[in-house]
């Protein structure tokens, strides 16, 4: 313990040390508004869709038709932590962990906030290492979802404008790696500011690592914020780099460091990231809807004149009426806009499929160099959990190097869908070293978008398709929808992999990549 | 042969200052890619030995296809013929170049070693009309090292498309014996010569660049018109199948062909592949020119550069045994065709549009044995919600004022000789930072870190924005004497244009740098070396940065 403590005191005084050339190394970043988002009171909430936000050719600095969308923040921690294998073997993990929204990381929620939320200023006693799980242990109630660190800068009047207390951020921030990363969910038309705080891996203080986020599949990505260390910038130990996005196509991204890729990722450093359709918030007609996207160049799809252009009209207008699901509330919503109804499901789950290689994670907590050709996965993961894990509820806790219980894996694999209901699998892949196909027994699987694009041809005609498996590489992703339309209350099917040698975890024959599906 | 295994696994923080010196002798000249090739009707190719070099300093012992002479002609015509050269033997072997419905022949004389018995190709989809010469074998007319064979061809449908050996191929194609076809189409829509292609080809020639296409469309279709091709094949190799059969070509001497004991038994299982190639290279050596003389056996480069809004027609193969998520960074890719085959819609598409595209849009693109896909891919910035260029409309640097005039689909495509054109021009002056360092328009909603915080990427381009002067401009180092109310000189904030961005300097290229790579991530290595294997810098160039694929 010794030892740890004083390689975080060495990382702190790195970052006190750097500060002092700059104003502050460590810092957050969540505008309450912006040029596109310019009234404050219309941010922390998704207002609905009543048309585009700019007509014909007009642009900046012309004032938008309407102001679609809102501000979002969210702040990681890059680092180091462990999680437990279904064998029970701690492993170690060079991680992403959360820095806001800890509540409903904890919950299995994303940990993406409105303004308001993030720039909640911490009010309790505080935080400690391990938190939340620190003080849930203690019996305490832990709500926090406001961005750690984050304090009243009184060398300007107490604005509340992303000035932090270091301390607090290297208190949460160090040893709390999750698996899968923190969770992001935004909406189509928000901004989006994603803050990295490098905090250092403790347990590996040979590396001076830098640590990126890449925003894998964004279309017409900024190279400066798409998070390739070898083509923009990559932030040192000590200090923060806020990504800003206007959120692209709705669809099903993910995220990932892409710091020596076959090393960071197959350490872990992997996350989830979906982008929810303006569709969700239509009231009224979807196909009317859709059409008046159309009249936005930056959302219209002209098939005509743009051989990217990813969601046209259908050629079936079925007149649905929208359930306008993110102004109510509640879980339901599309996954796409699709202008007909036919991507809606009442229910969703992020489920990412992962590998471990124990030998490279145990070298990798040493300081010797890691064999790449030799990699091989023996931990098969959803949402970063082997059978049996995957069925257990709630955030799975992992005593890391500092004594301290922490929430290593809080996304439990679970599909619980009600009987006659709709299930969307946001499904994404970031093995590092093989293909996994992912078969349901039971439910067909209805594939209605592949690589965060709508299955349409440019004619309009749906593309879906059912089957019972789905394969994915590293790098993929697909939405499937499981109908649970004639299925009774109580049933339980499996999702699994046909690749029978990765139902194990590592040396035990049974496990791997499976979990449930339960009808309730 | 100097195959040594190499037991150095060394990961990106021990090996970056060896990697970065690397990166620095091989770029100091830019190089660029194209889909080059020999064109016929008649093709001449051996079959042959070589080694090839990989960025480990390892030379591996392997088979391919060459030429026997000089070929009938090289293409595309834009790279001087003094740089092209076709030898015995080359990984990939010779692109062959032909039309469509244009009857050609391909000519094997086996040259391998009399161990290695003989040897062939297979052109799948292709109509095989006749051969002659060599001796039957289980899939097709085999050339013996007396008799060579003659294979006459035609292609029945435009479209990229692999050919490889029908011999042995666990061992043949493994050691290197496969390559591509493009077949151009017989008709090019009217389309591809008017609108926006012609618009591209003003650009170029404003710029004093060429037109390295081979053909105005991939398919006769007006959604398969492109203004630049590249060409990517991927395979892989398991060094000590390479050894194993130099072993006992070495051992069989010059053994008569059919005499006992004059065969190999080399065991191609397990397979363990430690080098990962695009186009016969693994990074950074396929970031290297086209013919460039280090790589006498391979030279094919992968290195595919862009200007904002051209339609860049990718031609992608699996040639090895494995499949590779093949990820494109930068935007999704329209796939057009599989194994030259147009995905089409089945019914009329919306109007106008009566020939809708059925090809789904991908962000990464497996790679399959055997198989072959084309696709069409562009960056333009669309929907960044800032201006890319950091236009500043208070500045008095002229660049940095340029007007962004949208078009029907919003885009400055009305003055094709434009810096910015093809600008997407409803973020045109929105600014991003709110306080930049130097002279781009504040007021946005982002503040960058202070340079001393973060590491720089050798093919960073100095800044987020993308221009002659952009990175200048935007670390307050211009020669301009605008100054920003928040910065009295250049460098007085540590925010003068980054250093150790060799590949891309802000002098320089300064493009914005995409990757494009294989994730599985363990394949973005050379024999335990990261970075290396399948991995290419994608880069989009301002537009009067001269792309000159011949280099």
């Amino acid at each position: 313990m010794r030892k740890l403590y004083q390689i975080s005191l060495t990382i702190i005084l790195i970052g006190v040390a750097a500060g002092v050339a700059s104003a502050q190394s460590f810092r957050v970043q969540c505008p309450p508004s912006t040029i596109t988002h310019p009234v404050v009171a219309n941010n922390n909430s998704e207002p609905s869709y009543v048309g585009p936000t700019y007509t014909g050719t007009s642009g900046f600095p012309a004032a938008p038709a309407h102001v679609n969308g809102a501000i979002k923040c969210q702040q990681i921690s890059g680092g180091d932590g462990y999680a437990t294998m279904a064998d029970g073997t701690q492993t170690y993990l060079f991680s992403f962990g959360p820095l806001s929204g800890l509540a409903k990381i904890a919950n299995g929620q994303p940990g993406t906030d409105f303004p308001n939320e993030f720039n909640t200023i911490y009010a309790g006693p505080m935080l400690q290492p391990g938190d939340p799980a620190t003080t849930v242990n203690a019996a305490g109630t832990f709500t926090f979802n406001g961005a750690v660190g984050q304090v009243p800068d009184l060398d300007n009047g107490g604005a509340i404008n992303g000035h932090v207390d270091p301390r607090q951020m290297m208190d949460v921030g160090v040893m709390n790696g999750n698996i899968p990363a923190p969770l992001m969910a935004i909406d189509e038309d928000d901004e989006y500011f994603l803050t990295l705080s490098n905090v250092g891996m403790i347990m590996r203080p040979d590396l001076f690592e830098q640590h990126t986020v890449h925003f894998h599949g964004y279309p017409n990505a900024s190279a400066f914020y798409d998070g390739v260390p070898d083509a923009s910038v990559a932030i040192n130990i000590g200090a923060s780099f806020t990504y800003y996005y206007l959120a692209p196509d709705a669809g099903t991204y993910f995220w990932h460091c892409h710091i020596t890729p076959p090393e960071h990722l197959q350490m872990g450093m992997v996350g989830q990231l979906y982008v929810r359709p303006r569709q969700d918030r239509v009231t009224g007609d979807l196909f009317t809807a859709l059409n008046s996207q159309q009249l936005d160049l930056r959302t219209k799809c002209d098939s005509n004149t743009d051989i990217l252009c990813s969601n046209p009209l259908p050629a079936i207008n079925t007149a649905a009426a929208g359930a306008a699901t993110v102004l109510n509330g509640g879980t339901s919503g599309y996954a796409y806009n699709d202008g007909d109804g036919s991507t809606y499901y009442d229910v969703e789950y992020p489920i990412q499929i992962h590998g471990f290689d124990p030998n490279f994670h145990f070298v990798g907590m040493t300081f010797n160099p890691e064999g790449f050709a030799d990699m091989k996965d023996k931990y098969f993961l959803l949402n970063g959990r082997s059978y049996p894990d995957t069925v257990t509820a709630g955030s799975l806790q992992t005593q890391s190097a500092d004594g301290v219980n922490h929430f290593s894996q809080p996304l439990s694999a679970i599909i619980n869908i009600p009987a006659g209901k709709k299930a969307l699998l946001r499904i994404s892949d970031l093995d590092v070293s093989e293909y996994q196909t992912l078969a349901s027994l039971g439910i067909p699987m209805h594939v209605v978008g592949y690589n965060a694009k709508l299955l349409r041809d440019q004619a309009g005609n749906n593309l879906y398709y059912n089957t019972n498996s789905i394969t994915l590489a590293g790098g993929e992703s697909l939405d499937v929808i499981l109908d649970a339309t004639g299925y009774t209350a109580g049933s339980v099917f499996y999702l699994y992999t046909p690749n029978l040698d990765h139902l194990s975890n590592d040396a035990e024959n049974f496990g791997g990549l499976m979990t449930e599906v339960r009808i309730n | 042969m100097r195959e040594t295994k190499m037991k150095k696994a060394i990961s990106m923080s021990k090996l970056l200052p060896v990697v970065i010196l690397t990166m620095a002798s091989l770029f100091t000249a830019t190089a660029y890619a194209s889909a080059p090739g020999i064109t016929g009707p008649t093709f001449n190719l051996t079959a042959a030995t070589a080694y090839l070099t990989q960025p480990d300093g390892q030379a591996v012992y392997s088979w391919g296809y060459g030429c026997t002479g000089t070929p009938s002609g090289f293409a595309p015509a834009a790279i001087p013929a003094a740089t092209t050269f076709c030898n015995v033997m080359q990984v990939p072997g010779p692109t062959l170049i032909v039309t469509e419905n244009t009857q050609f022949t391909v000519t094997l004389t086996n040259q391998l070693p009399s161990a290695a018995g003989n040897t062939s190709i297979l052109f799948p989809g292709l109509t095989l009309v006749s051969t002659s010469g060599g001796v039957p074998g289980l899939l097709t007319q085999e050339a013996t090292g007396t008799s060579p064979v003659t294979y006459t061809l035609i292609a029945t449908s435009p479209g990229t498309r692999a050919y490889y050996s029908g011999t042995q191929g666990d061992l043949q194609v493994e050691m290197g014996m496969y390559g591509a076809i493009i077949v151009l189409p017989a008709t090019i829509p009217s389309a591809c010569n008017t609108g926006l292609a012609a618009s591209n080809l003003t650009a170029e020639a404003n710029w004093g660049e060429s037109d390295f296409r081979l053909a105005h469309a991939a398919y006769n279709n007006i959604h398969a018109c492109y203004d630049r091709e590249y060409l990517f094949q991927f395979s892989e190799m398991d060094p000590r199948i390479h050894t194993q059969a130099l072993a006992q070509v070495t051992a069989a001497g010059s053994c008569t062909a059919g005499a006992a004991g004059c065969s190999l038994n080399v065991s191609t299982e397990p397979y363990h592949p430690s080098y990962f190639m695009i186009n016969g290279r693994s990074m950074p050596d396929d970031m290297d020119p086209n013919y460039a003389f280090q790589y006498p056996h391979q030279p094919y480069n992968g290195n595919p550069h862009m200007h904002p809004g051209e339609q860049v027609l990718i031609r992608v193969i699996g040639q090895g045994r494995w499949q590779h998520p093949f990820h494109e960074h930068g935007n999704h890719v329209r796939i057009l065709a599989r194994d030259g085959n147009l995905i089409l819609s089945q019914t009329a598409g919306v109007t106008p549009d009566l020939t809708g595209l059925a090809g789904p849009l991908l962000f990464t693109t497996t790679t399959t044995p055997g198989l072959a896909f084309d696709g069409i891919f562009y960056w333009t910035g669309k929907g960044l919600n800032w201006d890319a260029y950091g236009h500043n409309p208070n500045s008095t640097d002229a660049s940095a004022k340029l007007p962004c005039t949208p078009d029907a689909n919003g885009y400055n495509t009305g003055a094709p000789t434009a810096i910015n054109y093809f600008e997407w021009c409803q973020d045109h002056e929105k600014p991003v930072e709110a306080a930049p360092f130097g002279d781009v328009a504040a007021g946005g909603p982002t503040t960058l870190p202070d340079p001393n915080l973060f590491t720089n990427g050798a093919w960073y381009g100095g800044s987020p924005y993308l221009g002659p002067d952009a990175t200048l401009r935007a670390t307050g180092c211009t020669s301009d004497p605008y100054i920003k109310s928040n910065q009295t000189s250049c460098g007085q904030t540590g925010s003068t244009p980054p250093s150790g961005t060799i590949a891309n300097s802000p002098s320089g290229e300064a493009g914005f740098a995409f990757m494009w790579h294989s994730h599985n991530e363990r394949e973005i290595t050379t024999n335990n070396i990261f970075p290396g294997g399948m991995l290419m810098m994608m880069l989009v160039d301002s537009r009067e940065f001269v792309i000159d694929e011949s280099m």
